[in-house]
């Protein structure tokens, strides 16, 4: 068992890295203040290829492997949450298309996604339901060669952009959720002012409002009737970029932590030298490194699953022990830096925010339990 | 154009950490310095405006087969590593590089930054173009090629000096001739399938000289604390002022 990184591998952490300190880290109080990310880091990312790190050569994706998306993705979120969020919810609609579509709707989607032109999106969740597909109330009813598309998506990151939608709606032949590809921006389409999130800035969570939007059936994603199967991807797959944003922020507290009580003193010394501090450094440690070989492993699980169902169940495992840390991590560097971490002036107000994201999103922890719990008693 | 960039192998600088006032060295990655990345990507930017090729040459230890790859992905055409171990002193290294330059064909220019990141000695360029009589220029800011031959800018003390260089020539440069390019995913992972050929010293046909220059120690310097003391808040703005620190940032 080798847990050593290629140097390839290395180089793809360290220009993640230098890209967020260079570009990205100039610009991080006026995301937070304006809740919007720059079109030049967004062109930025495009340009190293972020936008399709995963994704296969012959649709212009890099085909890098989703170890070295995870390595990138804790690199730029460790400085910023919000381009880190796009990407990831870009990957899960853009990954859901790559595995599920037609050669013809790859090559129709895939190109310049890949390449940062257009952004994709993942729509599941309702203003009823945000688990349970049989909860769905999105209609699409086949209209000839076409589907005609009603209902309200909530919460759906990147949904202001143009680019795919990959969307659950209940097909009207089969009745059962069913997965379709919607050019966003479309006759129909609609999207909310987004939602004033706790953390997470520049990552936009919208409602889509569906007015008889036209869709092809030639973009039904997989089977009419069989979106299940895609639903489950999505979950799971979704994890890997939450996941990293989550040991991103981690690791932004451990930093913090550890640069605020080497400076910070007290009776002439650094709280460093206390054992109090020492103690919660220690335990943001521990909390990192276990958050951060999960996080790794999951990436490297992603890259040949045995079955969605499986991968399913260790990426709700991860996800657990992942967004757990960091709150846990982020609650340890506040208490260093006490009453200063309440100011925004500190660095760690924002990450403490950003930490409470991760445990709530693309399902809530308990869920992610029993999905753990289900495939350990009942198989 | 055909460009050499040499660049020296050291340890990542931001992960060295000092230990009883040593540095820690065990388990430190390994990469390129600052300005050497600046000398590729004026190659680089060269290569782009006039066509040619750019070959990263180093001489080092044998890890420089991996470490090479960060030039490789930044833009460097090719590769050729001249391997051995132990620390080389710049005399050492600059008739390393020098052997290595004269093996290859029709070498237009020769790119150093204008020191390494660990050392800073600021001589191997020198020593280089002496070894291969070439005519060198030094602290270049800003270089573009016209013709067959080299327009050059020297960033001095108190002025600038534009010169005209005639090629084959050697060419060192300061950290804020450009910004050195992040490399994108596909450009790493192609970096590994570019060519690159190893030497030992045997294939130079020379004999390594001793070490003339010992390094006995690399540290920051101890500074003792000012002790400036103030009796107002005028006179700690006024002592502020004088350090340099103008304000909330």
């Amino acid at each position: 068992m080798d847990f050593t990184l290629t140097k390839e591998q290395l180089l793809i952490q360290k220009m993640a890295r230098d890209f967020a300190q260079q570009a990205i880290k100039p610009v991080v109080e006026q995301i937070e203040k304006e809740n919007a990310v720059p079109a030049e880091i967004l062109q930025g990312l495009a340009e190293l290829d972020l936008f399709g790190l995963a994704m296969p050569e012959q649709y212009g994706g890099a085909n890098a492997g989703y170890e070295s998306y995870v390595l990138a993705m804790e690199q730029i979120a460790r400085v910023c949450t919000g381009p880190a969020m796009i990407i990831s919810a870009h990957s899960l609609g853009l990954g859901a298309i790559s595995n599920f579509g037609s050669d013809e709707q790859k090559a129709q989607y895939m190109p310049k996604s890949c390449k940062g032109e257009h952004i994709a999106s993942f729509a599941f969740t309702e203003p009823g339901t945000g688990s349970d597909p049989k909860q769905l109330t999105t209609s699409a009813v086949k209209d000839g060669d076409y589907y005609v598309i009603n209902g309200t998506k909530r919460f759906i990151s990147n949904a202001s952009y143009p680019g795919p939608l990959v969307l659950f709606a209940i097909e009207s032949e089969s009745g059962k959720p069913t997965a379709f590809i919607v050019d966003k921006l479309c006759p129909g389409y609609s999207v909310s002012q987004p939602w004033d999130k706790l953390g997470w800035h520049g990552g936009d969570l919208v409602d889509i409002y569906l007015k008889d939007v036209k869709v092809p059936a030639a973009n039904v994603l997989g089977q009419a009737g069989d979106g299940y199967p895609i639903l489950q991807y999505g979950i799971a797959y979704g994890k890997i970029g939450m996941n990293s944003v989550a040991l991103g922020t981690t690791l932004a507290a451990y930093e913090e932590a550890v640069h605020y009580a080497k400076e910070k003193t007290h009776r002439g010394q650094p709280i460093a030298k206390f054992q109090a501090i020492q103690l919660k450094i220690a335990e943001i440690a521990m909390l990192y490194e276990s958050s951060r070989w999960m996080a790794y492993r999951l990436g490297f699980l992603a890259n040949k699953p045995k079955s969605y169902r499986d991968f399913a169940k260790e990426a709700a495992l991860s996800k657990v022990v992942v967004g757990r840390n960091a709150m846990e991590a982020a609650r340890h560097a506040m208490d260093i830096h006490g009453s200063y971490g309440l100011m925004n002036d500190y660095e760690i107000a924002r990450i403490y925010r950003d930490a409470a994201m991760g445990p709530q999103v693309e399902g809530v922890l308990d869920m992610q339990k029993i999905i753990v719990a289900g495939d350990i008693l009942f198989g | 154009m055909n460009i050499v960039v040499a660049m020296k192998q050291i340890p990542d600088l931001q992960q060295i950490r000092i230990r009883n006032r040593q540095p820690v060295l065990d388990d430190v990655p390994l990469t390129f310095g600052n300005i050497d990345k600046n000398a590729l990507e004026a190659a680089v930017q060269l290569k782009e405006a006039a066509g040619g090729q750019v070959i990263v040459l180093c001489a080092g230890s044998a890890e420089l087969e991996d470490t090479v790859k960060e030039a490789l992905a930044a833009g460097a055409d090719e590769a050729r590593l001249v391997i051995c171990e132990g620390e080389l002193e710049s005399s050492q290294s600059a008739r390393l590089i020098a052997a290595a330059v004269k093996q290859m064909e029709a070498v237009d220019l020769i790119l150093f930054g204008e020191g390494s990141g660990d050392n800073y000695s600021s001589q191997v360029s020198s020593r280089v173009a002496q070894i291969l009589g070439l005519p060198q220029v030094a602290y270049a800011n800003n270089i573009q090629a016209e013709g067959g031959a080299l327009r050059v800018t020297r960033s001095l003390e108190d002025c600038e000096e534009i010169l005209e260089l005639q090629l084959p020539a050697v060419v060192s440069v300061t950290a804020d001739i450009n910004e050195a390019r992040i490399p994108s995913v596909t450009q790493i992972l192609k970096a590994g399938r570019k060519p690159k050929e190893t030497l030992d010293i045997g294939q130079l046909g020379i004999a390594l000289p001793a070490a003339g220059v010992e390094t006995l120690s690399n540290l920051a310097p101890e500074t003792e604390r000012k002790q400036v003391v103030v009796k107002t808040v005028a006179d700690l703005v006024k002592a502020l002022e004088t350090e340099g620190f103008g304000g909330r940032g």
